[in-house]
């Protein structure tokens, strides 16, 4: 094995499994979470909601594009990075884990504009929403940690 | 004898060899079934969240309406934590909801705070052209926390708007009523309502409703009262019930 195998190598042992277990569980809430939003706006009920605003916030103009609701794309989004993850912890694979990294600042941009829109727009807020934000936020903060370990192990 | 002890350790090392391979297979068999194993538990973890989430959505309703819950975007006339909730999906441009519209104001007048009345829209737009737009124009005067009064105008003059412009009667109730019309215009149009009232009609669907008006007292769809004393009955002995 030449010099540069073992450098490219190297890296992939230098992630803590920690922050992979961190990556598939707060992508498995988000997708639990979006997925909950979706099935309601898509079957018209109610939420239950802790906090007055879930109604105003789905039912805004900003709960979708087109026809297709934003918590339709946040499935869709929690579940790439769940599915990378396992791909990661499957393969060693270190693409899957690098391409999360730069992923989850889609979300956090996303979180950003959602939160802006319910703080000053609708002015209402919706507990799942908030919870969808949050958990995007550690998200980012993980790949931030992630790209953080490559730089120290390369 | 050199030779026989020269075959034992070729054996030997053949059978070391086999081993090895039988091992390495092993490992290879090994691994295989570990990658199943944590693709199935992915795909079997998925479907389990979906389930689950489906699940609890789907029961939601009939067990919001058993349990009196009632949605931040309700119109509630009435006590909305009292222990009776009567719910009503109707249309604005249905004639038996006209009908009953009379009998729920002398309820909610006469029950006082012992009932909360939910009214939800239902309108069933192919036989009633203008009923969605009715529905939009007593949401967007609600935007101005004008609905009740806007709903009752709708009833009270079904007539009038049923066979003519909508639109501009609407309007008119609008000024009627005091309200910022530009406003009014642009809230009927807006996504927000349209949402709202398709949200309406979707939790009818899913409770089974097929005509209006169709009415849930506390969770139970019950058969349409002929008259104001059956109706009255009706919630006089759900509340012995719950006392």
């Amino acid at each position: 094995m030449t010099n540069s195998k073992i450098s490219s190598i190297k890296p992939l042992l230098k992630i803590p499994k920690l922050l992979i277990f961190a990556f598939l569980i707060a992508s498995f809430i988000g997708f639990f979470d979006a997925t909950y939003i979706t099935a309601k706006q898509y079957l018209g009920t109610p939420f239950n909601c802790f906090i007055n605003g879930c109604e105003d916030v789905i039912a805004s103009q900003y709960a979708t594009i087109g026809n297709i609701p934003t918590a339709l794309l946040g499935v869709i989004y929690y579940l790439i990075i769940f599915i990378f993850v396992v791909a990661y912890l499957d393969t060693k694979k270190r693409f899957f884990i690098n391409f999360i990294a730069k992923f989850v600042v889609v979300g956090l941009i996303a979180s950003i504009w959602f939160l802006f829109v319910q703080f000053f727009i609708i002015k209402a807020l919706c507990l799942y929403c908030l919870i969808s934000a949050g958990v995007s936020i550690i998200l980012f903060i993980l790949g931030i940690l992630v790209i953080k370990s490559k730089n120290i192990s390369s | 004898m050199e030779n026989n002890q020269n075959l034992t350790s070729k054996e030997n090392w053949e059978l070391k060899k086999q081993s090895k391979i039988k091992e390495k297979e092993q490992r290879k068999i090994k691994k295989i079934l570990k990658r199943i194993a944590l693709w199935v538990s992915v795909v079997i973890g998925i479907s389990a969240a979906i389930f689950v989430v489906i699940k609890s959505v789907d029961n939601y309703l009939p067990g919001q309406l058993a349990n009196n819950s009632i949605s931040d975007l309700d119109w509630v006339k009435g006590n909305k934590d009292a222990n009776i909730i009567l719910i009503e999906y109707s249309d604005f441009q249905c004639s038996a909801c006209v009908h009953y519209f009379p009998l729920i104001k002398q309820l909610v007048q006469e029950f006082g705070n012992e009932i909360g009345f939910v009214y939800r829209h239902f309108p069933l737009k192919q036989a009633h052209h203008s009923a969605e737009l009715a529905a939009w124009s007593a949401e967007a005067a609600g935007k101005q926390d004008k609905f009740w009064e806007m709903h009752d105008m709708i009833f009270e003059n079904q007539n009038d708007w049923s066979s003519r412009n909508a639109e501009k009667i609407f309007i008119e109730y609008a000024k009627f009523l005091n309200l910022d019309i530009e406003k009014f215009k642009k809230d009927i149009n807006s996504k927000e309502i349209k949402n709202k009232v398709e949200n309406d009609f979707q939790s009818g669907i899913k409770a089974g409703i097929n005509s209006t008006p169709t009415f849930f007292l506390n969770g139970e769809k019950i058969k349409n009262p002929r008259n104001y004393d059956e109706f009255k009955n009706i919630i006089n002995q759900t509340i012995i019930k719950n006392s």
